[in-house]
Parts: structure tokens; sequence; C-alpha cells
């Protein structure tokens, strides 16, 4: 078996589609990360972020792309944040262990998820039809982040952009996930 | 046909002719007509059938209150009962039918119902039907449902898509009507974000139908200039046609959007979207609707509201008849003379129920003070009134106003309850309105242009200036406060023939004395036993009449007699609309393994487990059932080796320094003692101590614990533990994530296991059984350097594991595995032979964990650890929970072995009778065993495990069945667990 090699196949690997002024895709190698900060050690764990990523872990609910580590930290919880970056090997604990040493509490989530980017200028039209959360653009700025519900799928969104979001979902459903996006753009284009 | 009846203005748009069919007329209108001002224009007074007496019936109103204008729209499965064409915006190439008539409109075999209506008052059904009481169902109600009724369905699959969304918004404005436009312009000249909605095509409201000035400008140029402005503001979303139908908790509002029923098709996009409008503050703004006065044959095509035939001129261009007469009880009423007048049409009377001077001038008009209406004369049209003074007056159409009805629906959406106002003869809203709601203009009975203009700033101003705003300056245009007096003048006490109150229903002013004389006093009676306010048009112009008519039976005033209040939809929503796009496969969400493209290309059947597709069993070539299938994949996994993909159950990382004592909370058994690279089975119980999920917990590190759920539980234990984690036990440093969907996992269980295994883990990893014994786990490396997670564990009894890999190498990992496995004649298995190895074994699943079993039922009493602090150890030791004469689990087998046992069958001693008091328990769980050539079973018996050998009798009454069978243990495979040791 000394030949046999495992071959990666995310679920909704290499999809980009065009809809007119709508451009949905999934980023490729797209790896997350769980970072969760010890009880009573957060100054130790939020320094160490600091250091490894040059920058403040942000407030729960919003996110920022970092300098250093190349990656974008979202805090989901008070204790609790992802870091999402582009990573290709199954060892993406591993790269953010580099950046946060043994400061938090890492796991891998990165095939727990799967990951698509709607963005244009009718990306907001599109994701009216499922999100229920306020996506204006004054109510929910570049950087922020909500974990939701769309059609009974959970969605962790961020606003990337100002005309783009990334979303993440349950990478079993990525399917119903992926007619979900598909059906909101083929509906308002 | 042509538009013989159009008069001059209006706002239509007469360069654009719209071609439209009406049962098998062919017929002309003009963009900007609904289907009822098109057939008006064409002359189509006769538009329907009545619901009981199959009465010719025309257009009553110009609005979505309309009981009578019902059409079939639309032909083949698109066709569409039940669709008021007053509201129906016409387009090019429309078809309608009438409905409700058996041979053609004009002669409906079923109007012989109208002459048996002596008979046929409320109540006829109920009373006359009741023997033999067999003949209800299979003959009674079909004729009466086939004889009555409205329109039919096409029986086929509605080819249009639906959709839903979600709106926000500050400020919502109910209605664009004057106070709605007003309010929705002072709150958005403020910076609110406010979303105008109205379910008209064309926002204006009643400004489209008047003559009145608002600003020195038509109302309705006004109207249109303000929509103009709002739709140009960043901060305004202007829906039309859309109607807000249901006022919900926490400011949430329901709105139907029709986006291409104006559309000849839908061009693939969705027909109608239901929106979940989230607001801050909502501005009802509804306005009013007109209602009737009843007299006798009230009904006849060509009898209409007054406001309607206002709006069939003003706003249509459409005069209903060339003779009318306006028969009103208010002021209002005559400005439908005057605005007739005014369109060329001849107005020969105007007869005021009141003797009062003319509040207006109507020229050549005779002036009928202090007279009603009692009998009309005519079959499919009016052509003749007869008054209470035996003036009998020719009229080809006639306007009748009885006052105006405050929309106040949405006000009552939670129970809000409507008061009752003297000077306005009117219910407007009262009580406790839904959250954040104020209600302006006619809606709130400010009955006037002026005063409605006024209230829809003053209401916007104070509802934003709640949320910070600070209300900009303007000024409210000018406008008159026009004659709006009125009197309490229900009905035409003198009336001649019938007289109509509810159109849609075929409710009568005798109907509801009859319904009084029996009893049924209360409006809530009254309306059922009547069926007064039932169907499409909810009773908006029947139901106030009814209730004064109730009250003068009565004798208490209307405030005292009731009212009935209003629900959730204010118009019909189709049923498509709240389906919305969750159709067929898409109905909701589905999860796919990570080897499912594998499994389908090897002849999985697969099984619907929550929302998780699971492959059941692989069918090979020659297999005749599935039987053959589970049969095989159970044999040669017990024989050699099985591969099954496990990845659906729960998986939870656990980590933390407190992670071991947190599991010692949340589990029965104890973890904080597991060692590092040890596995070990756990039972989590409820508060009350009955079993809530179970499954096994490996120490892959001293501060992590990766913990398996069953599949159907695994949200519910993650979502449990996360309430212990933050609420329970707060200061344990504990922190958990999901990754159930994260590692693709897979049992690979037989004899050959390891031996396939080690073919596939890498040479650094020994697995061999000193080395990596039963309930030994570790990081291992696969097929040159993967990570994966190697687990020995075994559901099936056998010598088993569980090795887990990212699941993006899933399907690989299982190519890998199977190629592995072809020196050992390894097999995919599937669900049911999972299902046959664990009851071979006397492993429980949720068929053993209902909910209501314990620990103790299920023979594992002493896992219970009542040395530590966890869920449901003290309340599992009630008295009653460990009964050692309680069920307990066992196993169980026919005496004659070629019977098959039946779950669900109770055992009952030999001897004794089989009913429940001699009940002694259940099977919860049969198989065909192939490895032991006979059927087996689980089961709890009560005292069983003292009771082995025993033979009892399994009775099934569902299905008629009884046998004998035998206590036995639940292990029928390697009771000793030589093999999964080995």
């Amino acid at each position: 078996m000394a030949k046999f090699k495992l071959v990666s196949a995310p679920p909704l690997a290499g999809y980009k589609e065009n809809f007119g002024s709508i451009t949905l895709h999934a980023p490729k190698d797209l790896a997350v990360v769980n970072l969760a900060v010890p009880l009573g050690a957060d100054a130790k764990a939020l320094k160490a972020v600091k250091t490894g990523y040059g920058v403040d872990l942000p407030e729960p609910g919003k996110s920022l792309d970092t300098k250093k580590g190349a990656a974008r930290l979202v805090r989901l919880a008070p204790d609790q944040a992802f870091a999402i970056f582009t990573h290709a090997t199954p060892d993406a604990e591993e790269a953010v262990g580099k950046h946060v040493k043994n400061a938090l509490y890492l796991t891998d989530q990165t095939d727990v998820w799967t990951g698509l980017e709607i963005s244009g200028a009718g990306a907001l039209a599109a994701l009216e039809r499922v999100c229920p959360i306020d996506l204006h653009p004054d109510a929910f700025v570049v950087g922020d982040a909500a974990r939701t519900v769309m059609e009974h799928l959970g969605v962790l969104i961020i606003r990337t952009g100002d005309y783009s979001y990334l979303l993440l979902s349950a990478s079993s459903s990525a399917g119903s996930f992926l007619h979900m996006l598909e059906t909101s753009i083929k509906n308002v284009i | 046909m042509s538009g013989a009846h159009r008069v001059k203005g209006g706002l239509i748009d007469r360069g654009t002719k719209l071609n439209f069919k009406f049962n098998d007329t062919r017929m002309e209108g003009f963009a900007g007509d609904t289907l009822a001002s098109a057939l008006l224009a064409n002359g189509q007074l006769l538009v329907g059938r009545s619901f009981k007496y199959h009465r010719p019936r025309g257009i009553l109103t110009a609005g979505s209150e309309e009981p009578n204008a019902l059409v079939e729209l639309r032909t083949g499965a698109a066709q569409e009962p039940n669709t008021r064409a007053t509201v129906t915006e016409l387009f090019d190439g429309l078809q309608a039918k009438s409905q409700n008539h058996r041979g053609s409109l004009n002669f409906d075999m079923m109007a012989v119902t109208d002459f048996a209506s002596p008979f046929l008052t409320a109540g006829f059904y109920y009373k006359t039907f009741m023997w033999p009481k067999a003949f209800w169902e299979k003959l009674y109600e079909p004729i009466i449902r086939k004889a009555a009724g409205l329109g039919s369905l096409s029986m086929k699959e509605d080819p249009d898509s639906y959709d839903k969304g979600f709106l926000h918004c500050d400020l919502l404005v109910i209605g664009a009507g004057p106070s709605g436009l007003m309010a929705a312009l002072t709150a958005a000249r403020s910076g609110a974000r406010v979303i105008l909605a109205d379910e008209d095509f064309l926002p204006g409201g009643r400004l489209n139908s008047e003559v009145h000035e608002v600003g020195g400008d038509a109302g309705s140029v006004w109207a249109t200039n303000t929509v103009a402005e709002l739709a140009s503001m960043d901060n305004v979303r202007v829906l039309t046609r859309t109607t807000v139908y249901g006022a919900y908790d926490h400011g949430i509002y329901g709105a139907l959007e029709r986006c291409t029923d104006h559309l000849k098709t839908s061009e693939g996009k969705p027909r109608q979207i239901l929106w979940r409008v989230y607001s801050k503050r909502a501005v009802l703004a509804a306005g009013s609707t007109e209602r009737p006065i009843a007299f006798g044959n009230n009904d006849r095509p060509g009898i209409m509201l007054a406001s309607a035939v206002r709006t069939y001129v003003n706003r249509f261009g459409v005069a209903p008849g060339e003779q009318m007469a306006v028969f009103t009880n208010n002021d209002d009423g005559w400005q439908t003379a005057v605005d007739l007048r005014a369109a060329g049409v001849e107005v020969i009377a105007v007869i005021d129920s009141r003797d009062v001077d003319a509040p207006m001038q109507v020229p050549g008009a005779r002036h009928l003070r202090g007279q009603g209406i009692v009998n009309t004369i005519g079959r499919k049209g009016v052509k003749a009134v007869e008054t209470t003074g035996g003036v009998t007056l020719p009229v080809d159409a006639l306007a009748v106003s009885g006052g105006w009805n405050p929309n106040v629906h949405l006000t009552c959406h939670q129970r809000g309850r409507p008061e009752w106002r003297e000077d306005i003869n009117a219910f407007v809203p009262g009580g406790v309105l839904p959250v954040g709601m104020a209600v302006a203009g006619a809606a709130n009975g400010s009955m006037t242009l002026a005063a409605a203009l006024a209230e829809g700033q003053t209401v916007a101003e104070a509802q934003i200036s709640e949320l910070g705003f600070k209300p900009a300056a303007a000024d409210v245009p000018e406008a008159s406060d026009e004659p709006s007096k009125g009197a309490a003048y229900w009905h035409v006490k003198e009336s001649r023939g019938r007289a109509w109150l509810d159109q849609q229903n075929d409710v009568t002013v005798k109907d509801v004395k009859q319904s009084f004389a029996e009893g049924f006093r209360s409006v809530e009676h009254l309306k059922r036993y009547t069926t007064l306010g039932m169907a499409t048009d909810q009773g908006k112009t029947a139901n106030i009449p009814a209730l004064a008519i109730m009250s003068e039976l009565t004798g208490k005033p209307i405030q005292e007699t009731g009212t009935t209040i209003f629900r959730p939809p204010y118009t019909p929503v189709p049923i498509g609309a709240l389906g919305g796009r969750s159709r067929g496969k898409d109905f909701r969400p589905y999860r796919l393994t990570p080897s499912h493209k594998w499994a389908e290309e090897n002849g999985a059947s697969f099984v619907n487990v929550g929302n998780w597709l699971r492959a059941e069993w692989y069918t090979q070539p020659g297999e005749k059932g599935w039987r053959d299938s589970v049969d095989r994949e159970a044999l040669a996994t017990r024989t050699s080796v099985g591969i099954c993909d496990v990845t659906t159950l729960g998986k939870i990382d656990i980590k933390g320094k407190d992670a071991g004592a947190f599991l010692d909370k949340v589990y029965s058994n104890t973890f904080s003692t597991l060692k590092v690279g040890r596995v070990r089975y756990g039972l989590m119980l409820r508060e009350d101590g009955i079993c809530y999920d179970d499954g096994t917990t490996a120490r892959l590190d001293d501060d992590h614990y990766v913990m398996t759920t069953t599949t159907a539980n695994a949200v519910l234990v993650y979502r449990r533990l996360e309430f212990a984690r933050q609420c329970l036990w707060p200061g344990l440093d504990v922190h958990l994530i999901s990754t159930t969907d994260g590692w693709a996992q897979f049992a690979v269980a037989g004899p050959n296991s390891r031996k396939l295994l080690q073919k596939v883990v890498d040479k650094d990893f020994d697995i061999t059984n000193d080395a990596f014994p039963f309930m030994a786990c570790g990081k291992v490396t696969v097929f040159g350097g993967t990570p994966a997670r190697l687990f020995r564990i075994s559901f099936s009894g056998e010598l088993a594991f569980e090795i887990a890999v990212p699941a993006r190498f899933g399907n690989s990992m299982i190519e890998g595995l199977m190629k592995a496995g072809e020196d050992f004649d390894a097999v995919p298995y599937g669900t049911e032979a999972l299902g046959v190895m664990r009851i071979e074994k006397g492993h429980c699943t949720a068929n053993e964990l209902t909910g209501q079993t314990t620990a103790h039922n299920i023979g594992l009493g002493r896992m219970v650890s009542q040395k530590k602090e966890c869920i449901g150890n003290v309340l599992s030791q009630r008295d009653e929970l460990i009964r050692e004469d309680d069920v307990k689990l066992v196993g169980l087998r026919p005496v004659d072995r070629s019977k098959s046992l039946i779950a669900g069958s109770h055992f009952i001693t030999k001897g004794d009778a089989a009913t429940m008091a001699n009940d002694q328990g259940w099977m919860t769980s049969v198989a065909w065993s192939p490895n032991l050539g006979h059927s087996v079973g689980l089961g709890f018996v009560k005292s069983g495990d003292s009771r082995k050998g025993e033979v009892i009798r399994a009775v099934s009454p569902v299905h008629g069945t009884e046998m004998d069978v035998e206590i036995v243990s639940a292990h029928f495979i390697d009771p000793e667990g030589e093999r999964l040791r080995g």
C-alpha cells in the first residue's frame, strides 16, 4: 500500500460561478482553526495573538485581517475566535500554533466547514433572501461577523469588503449550502 | 366587447391596450386597470355565482375586501381559484373564468338552490344531515361540498417558484395612502430607515380614487411626487404590491410581495416573496373600508359600494352604469353622486337615510330624505330600486355607502381589542397594540384627508423620536376636511326579500335573527353558526353590520355586544408562499457522509438518518433483496472484515485543564482518571436520572478529550454541554468545539481488521494487541503521512477499530481501505448490518435509550457513580427508578427458531391473559441473525435479569401475532468479549 496516496476532495473544491453582477466562489485551501482562550489566562493568550499576528484579537462579532500571519481573525465569543487563512495541507492547527505558541487551545476546523464567498453589487440583495440578520452597510460594517441560521443551516457570515461576504457552513451539508446561495442569486439577478 | 363604459380621466394608460379573456369572451382593457375595472369597462356586471345559493353576483368593491368577484385566474397548472378580480392587475393575455356554477355563468343549473332558500337558512346542515350518522362522511358531505364552495384546484403541481426574505428598518409604514405617505416622508427626511409597504400596485390609497387636492395638486399627483421622493432616498424602500398580513412578536411583521402576478409569466423568477420585516417601530396606516347597508336583494350585480364607484370613475375611468342612484347614510356617499355627475353619468337620485339637508349639490338628482331601499329588481343586473317612500327608480347601477370601518386588523394580532367610537359609528384600535406599533389616519378613526395627513406626520415624529431621531421640520401640505357626518343606520327594516350581509358566505339579516333566536348570540357563536365573516374576505364588509343587527336584537349597545378580533393573515397568503423555496429534495438540508460518492458508485442504498443520508446496504450483483445484502455484509464482517462509514456520530473536541473534571460532571461515570491514549464508554443522564445519551470518549492528551455522541443527539449533547460549561460550571477551564464534520470516520471490524489497518497505518505506529489493546486510542498517520485518529472500539463485538482522517480525504480513504482489504475480501457494510451486529452483541441504541429508561433498566446501574457530583446521579436513585422488579434489558429468541420476532411485541407470562395488567415488558429491537441462523431480539422484561431461561409469550395485538420466546443473555455473540479483545 506504499504507493497509495489519499486524495483531498473538499466538497465545493474549485467552484466558481459568475451570475451577472454577483460572483460566488469557494476559496481554495481555506483553513479554519479554532482558538480558545484559557480561563484565567486571557492576558497571556491575547498577548500571544498580538505577538504572533501583530494585531489585537478583535472584539466579539468583529474580524480583521492580520499582517504577520496573513489570516483573518474572527472573534466569535469572549473566549473563542477563528483563524481563517489559506493553507493546503492538513496541519493548519500546527500552523496557527507557530503563531500563538501554546497560549490558546487550538482545534483544526478546516474540514468541519465549507466556505463560499459571495461578492458584487447584487450580493446584498441575494443574501436578503436567506439571512435573517441586518446586513445594511451601516449595520453590518466591513469586518463584522455573525453566526446565524440560513435555510436551516448554521452559517458564520463575515463582511470581508464593501460588496463581499465570506460565508462558512457545515461541510456535510455543502450541497444544500451551495443550493441556498445559488437559488438566492438566481432569484435576484 | 369594447370599453363602452369608459369615461374620461383616470390613472390608466390608454396608450397601452391589453387583451384578456373572461370565460369565452375576448375583452380589452388598459395598462393600469384591474381585472374588475376592465370587466366593468366592458359592461360585464355579472362576474360569478354565490357560495350557497348560486345567486348572480357582480363586483361590490374595488379592493382586497371584495367578497363576490372571485375568479379562477390563468389556466393549466398555474390556475389559481378565488382570485379577487378587484386586486388583480390586468396584463396582456390574462385568462379568467367565473366560478361556482354548473353550466354557464348565465345559466347556472345550481341556481335552483336559490328557490329552495327558505329551507336552507343558517343551521340547516347541522340540523338536517344528522341521521343516519354513517351517511355524513360518505354521502352528505361530498354532495354538499360539490354543490357549494368556491373555485376549483388544477390538481397539478404549482409551476411557480416562491421565495422568502428578511428586511430590517427603523420604521415600517403599512399603507401608502395619505397618512402612510406623510408618515414615511416625515421619518425618511429625518434619516430613519423606512420601509413603506402597500398592497396596491399604485401607491396613494384613496388619493388615487378621490378628487381632493393636496398642497394645491390633485391628490394622486401629490402621491406620485411623494413616492418618487421616497424612492430616490437611500434610506427608504418602497414595496408596492406588498401586503403586510400579520403583526408578530417583537416588531416583526409578515409581508407578501406579489412580484410577477401582474405578468403573463414569471420567467423563472419567484412569483411571490414572503418577507419577514424586523421593525423597531411601525405606523399602521391601513386606511378604512366602506361598509354596505343591508336591504332587500342588495346583492344584485351593479350594486356597489359608493367608494368603489368613485374608484372606478376617478382612477380607472369607468362608469359602472349609465343611470345610477346613490343610497347613503352619511355625507361621504354624496361625493359619489358628485363625482359621477362630473364624469357625465346620470344620477337620478340620492337616497339618504337621514332626514337632513343635502351636504353637496348634485344637479339633476332627486334627494330622497329619510328613506331607504326596500327591494331591487333585476336578476343578472339591477334594473330598478324601490324605496321606503314608495318610489321606484330605474337604474342600471347603484352606489351604497353605510359608513367606514377603520382597518384595525393588525392592531388585533396580539389580542388588542378595538373600541367603539360613537361619533364615527365604528371600531377604532384599542387595548394593547403590538409592541412598537402606532396607528395613523383613517385606520385610527381620523376620517378626513387633512386629519389623516396631519396624523401621519405627528405619529411618525413620535415614533422616530423614541428611536433618537430628530424629526425634520416640515409642513403638512394643505388639504380639506371633507364632510364626513354619518348615522348609525345598518339595514332597512322594511326590506322585502333577503337582505344580504355577508355576500361571500350568503349570510342574510334573517340568518342573524335566527342565530339570535336559537341562542347563538355572542359574536363568536354568530360567526360559527352562520359562517359569517369566513373565507377569503374574512367579513371585511360584513362583520360590523351583522354585529350591529345582533346589537339591535339583544338590546345592548354595540360595544357591549362585542366584536370579533382578527388574526393573521389580513388577506389570503398562498401555501406556496408559506413554503417558499423549500420543495422536493430541498425541503430540508441534506448531509452527506465523506464517502457518499464512493457509496453511490458501489451500489449503496441510502436511508435518511436525521438530515444525513447513510448507506443502509450495498447491493451486489445477484442479490434479490435487502436481506441478501445485509446477511452477506454481517457474515463477511464477522468472518473476515467489514468497513462502515460512521462519520455521522457526533464528535466534540473538549479541551482545557479542567476537561476531565467537566466530563465527570456530565457523564455518570468517571473520566478524569482515564489515561491518555485510552477510551471509555460513557453514559449521560438527564437531571431526572433517565438516560440521555451514550458514546465513547477518548483522551488524546492531558487536556484534550474527544467525545462521541449518537448521531441523533449530536447537536443536543453539544448544546447541553455548552449550557453546562457556561451556566452550571463557569469556573472550569473547558472549551468545546464540534468536529463531527471534520473527520471522516470508518469502523473497521472483524477478525482481519488489524491486518487490514496495518497496511494503512504508517509503520511508525504499532497497533498490535499489546501496543494498542482494546479501548486504546491515539494520533497516527496513514498512507504515508496523512494525520489520523485511531480508536480501538467495537460496536459490532468483533475485533474492531475506528479510524478517522480529515474529511477532505474521506472518499479517498474508503478507496484505500477497500484496496487494503482486497486480500481479506473486505466488504463495506451499511446501517442495517451494523444494526444486526449490535443486536447480536446486545448493544443499546435509541430503541433502548428511549428517554424513559434508566441505567438500572439497561443493566448499567453500577456505572452511575454516587461518589461525585454529576448530572442525574441523585435523582437516578429514586426508589421507583431502582426497583429490583423493574424491567431489565435481556435477549430474546423464538422457541420455534423458524419464527421472526416482532419489535413492539409485549411480553406476557405464560398462562396469563394478554392484558395491560399482565404486561411484563416489550421487545425493543429485532433482527435476523445470519450468524445464528434465527431471529434475535432485545427487550425489557420485568426482573428480566433473573428470569433467563424462562419462556414467555410475545404478543403483538397490532400485528395479531403471538409466539413463545425464551429469555436469554443480551449478548448472543461472544458473551465473554474475547473477540473484541483479541
